[in-house]
């Protein structure tokens, strides 16, 4: 590969972004393995994993049985001995199953025993509403994840960064929940060629500069704020979209420094709007940005009920592009 | 390597010198938790330190180990020194946690392969099968050992584990101290089979019933399994049959009880049984060495500092 090549922007989709990243890292690291359920022959529940089994062999892309607890319990175990284990679970809502597993054993293990030991666990976490999936297979789960200090959590909302996120997980020492919205698996973006292509955590991204109004949103949100903002600038509101990329750790000085140039704050969350990480950002904000804020800090989230399987209710329970705007339009007159 | 391995009589020597070391380390946590009282929960093992020992004398000191909580007994056996493990008891800097892991149950040494424990009973049936798989992809030629109590036995977590370790005849060895009861549970009300070790046809591997109160036996038998895991013939179940000779912690009256409580008596006492073939000159030596061991040890744990609180934000990431 040319010089040149190497730093080449493509575009590929949100899947094969994944893709990539995990087949880039298991021919960088031999310990980089793999295991969860349809993982291997089939390839993944959503296609992720494709060629790899090929590739990498029985060995290091492992089909298990239906067994959560062993899917990530004992991805827990083998990071303790040496490997780095990148597991899927097919559904972001089975982290419930796991929850032991995920909230004490990965958050936990290296605390309890005096830093003795490394937890370089990557649980990859299909997520988000997909279109009929129903109420254990759609949920939003990543706040439940920032609550439990000892997990990283990463919420990657373009193809570029699904790469770089993975690529950084899975290089990092420590134990990340990786949630990948189902609904972005088919969307396309620009991606760079290189193999060393690796968004740091902590750093959010400012997908749309603005002056007027701040508008912090995540994952399949992102898209949607931004078309929103298209909608906004003919009415003379200069809309700034920041993606935090990361949620632990959260970059909260980019925040803080874009509501100390907009004044206004908006966080848009597909995540129950009760104790979502809205609640936790718009907390931060007042308790930085007090003074520069013209207005209150708004939420524009999913419902605090389970969601429904008829796709057009789910859709009624997340925030849309037109909500965004209705709430702007409301945010901006304050 | 030609040099001989050690003869039947020494292995029974340093057995027995490890067991009678926990038994005055059990005794002087004991006094220490009745006259100072104690901040945390102490289970004791008393009566569980010969089947303890006995089985990590079966391992490499490159095998992993995966405790249970009763005692210190499977810590000391894999290389711990006592100091570091009564540090982790009284809250000490000087703890193999630096003061964080509370008690004795999250005491550990990365360096010997003593894994640590967690908090949850019956998580350490996926983790431990989980090491197991990477010994097995990275071909370290290690066995994962992993005790329990017959009161985790009821976690679905074994059947997990259990399953998926057979059928990728991972290198780990379950050892069940079934001391008859799980808190107030008695095994014999929780159990729908006579033995633990009845339930490991269901996923095609062998189950071993073995007296836990001998400790040789039971090192011959996880010998055995360790040696089968290591050739790649997959996990083994073995149960060693105890008694909890006290409450579930020290200081527990144990109303539940209806069985005689047995008090200071031990039946069957893996420390008598052990010393009977060695001489009895021998014998106090040992002895004498071993409670000069546990006083220094305590001593030193006691005059260590406590942990303060820059120990808190310590250790969360890497």
């Amino acid at each position: 590969m040319s010089a040149a090549a190497a730093t080449t922007d493509r575009v590929i989709g949100y899947s094969r972004a994944i893709n990539e990243a995990l087949a880039e890292e298991m021919r960088r690291d031999e310990r980089v393995w793999m295991m969860g359920q349809d993982i291997g022959r089939l390839g993944g529940v959503f296609g992720l994993t494709r060629g790899l089994l090929d590739e990498f062999g029985p060995m290091r892309v492992r089909d298990t049985a239906i067994n959560e607890t062993f899917i990530v319990g004992g991805a827990a175990g083998a990071a303790l001995a040496g490997t780095i284990p990148v597991v899927e679970l097919q559904f972001a809502d089975f982290l419930f199953t796991a929850a032991d597993e995920i909230f004490h054993k990965l958050a936990k293990w290296r605390y309890m025993h005096g830093g003795q030991f490394t937890m370089p666990v990557v649980v990859r976490l299909p997520t988000g509403v997909v279109g009929g999936a129903g109420a254990e297979h759609s949920q939003s789960l990543e706040t439940i994840a920032m609550h439990v200090a000892g997990l990283k959590v990463a919420v990657p909302a373009t193809p570029s960064d699904a790469k770089g996120l993975l690529k950084a997980a899975i290089r990092d020492p420590d134990p990340v929940l990786f949630f990948e919205h189902k609904g972005l698996y088919r969307v396309k973006g620009p991606v760079p060629e290189s193999d060393e292509h690796v968004v740091p955590f902590g750093s959010a991204r400012i997908a749309r500069p603005g002056s007027d109004l701040t508008v912090v949103a995540t994952g399949l949100m992102v898209d949607r704020a931004l078309a929103a903002a298209e909608q906004l600038a003919p009415q003379g509101i200069d809309v700034e979209v920041i993606d935090p990329r990361t949620l632990v750790p959260l970059d909260i000085d980019t925040i803080v420094s874009s509501v100390e140039r907009t004044h206004r704050l908006m966080v848009v969350h597909e995540a129950s709007r009760t104790a979502g990480f809205g609640a936790e950002i718009a907390a931060q904000v007042h308790e930085r940005a007090f003074f520069a804020l013209d207005a209150p800090v708004w939420r524009v989230c999913g419902t605090d009920t389970p969601l429904p399987q008829d796709p057009d209710l789910e859709q009624a329970c997340i925030p849309s592009t037109d909500e965004i705007v209705t709430a702007a339009l409301a945010l901006a007159a304050i | 390597m030609n040099s001989p391995g050690p003869t039947a009589e020494q292995v029974q020597l340093e057995v027995y010198r490890k067991v009678v070391t926990i038994r005055f380390a059990e005794l002087r946590i004991r006094e220490h938790v009745e006259k100072e009282g104690f901040g945390g929960f102490w289970h004791p093992g008393i009566g569980q330190e010969g089947l303890q020992v006995g089985a990590v004398s079966a391992m490499q000191p490159d095998d992993y180990l995966y405790y249970a909580h009763r005692g210190l007994g499977y810590a000391f056996a894999k290389g711990m020194e006592l100091e570091p493990l009564f540090g982790d008891l009284l809250g000490r800097r000087t703890g193999s946690t630096g003061g964080k892991g509370g008690g004795t149950v999250h005491f550990a040494d990365a360096s010997r392969h003593v894994m640590g424990q967690g908090g949850t009973l019956g998580s350490s049936f996926v983790m431990g099968a989980g090491t197991a798989a990477a010994s097995q992809l990275l071909g370290d030629g290690r066995v994962t050992v992993v005790f329990f109590g017959d009161g985790a036995s009821g976690r679905g977590t074994w059947h997990e584990a259990a399953l998926q370790a057979s059928v990728w005849k991972l290198p780990v060895v379950w050892i069940c101290e079934n001391n008859g009861w799980a808190l107030s549970a008695r095994f014999t009300e929780q159990s729908p089979t006579e033995h633990v070790a009845d339930r490991a046809p269901a996923y095609g591997i062998p189950g071993v019933v073995v007296d836990g109160q001998d400790a040789m036996a039971v090192r011959e038998v996880t010998l055995e399994a360790i040696e089968r895991a290591r050739r790649g013939e997959g996990p083994t179940l073995i149960e060693a049959k105890t008694l909890r000779i006290r409450g579930h912690y020290e200081g527990d009256r144990q109303p539940y009880r209806d069985d005689p409580v047995l008090g200071d008596e031990i039946p069957n006492d893996p420390v008598h049984r052990l010393g009977e073939g060695i001489a009895d000159d021998v014998r106090r030596g040992i002895d004498a060495e071993a409670r000069a061991l546990v006083d220094r040890a305590f001593d030193a744990a006691l005059a260590a500092p406590r942990a303060d609180d820059s120990v808190i934000f310590e250790d969360v990431w890497a």
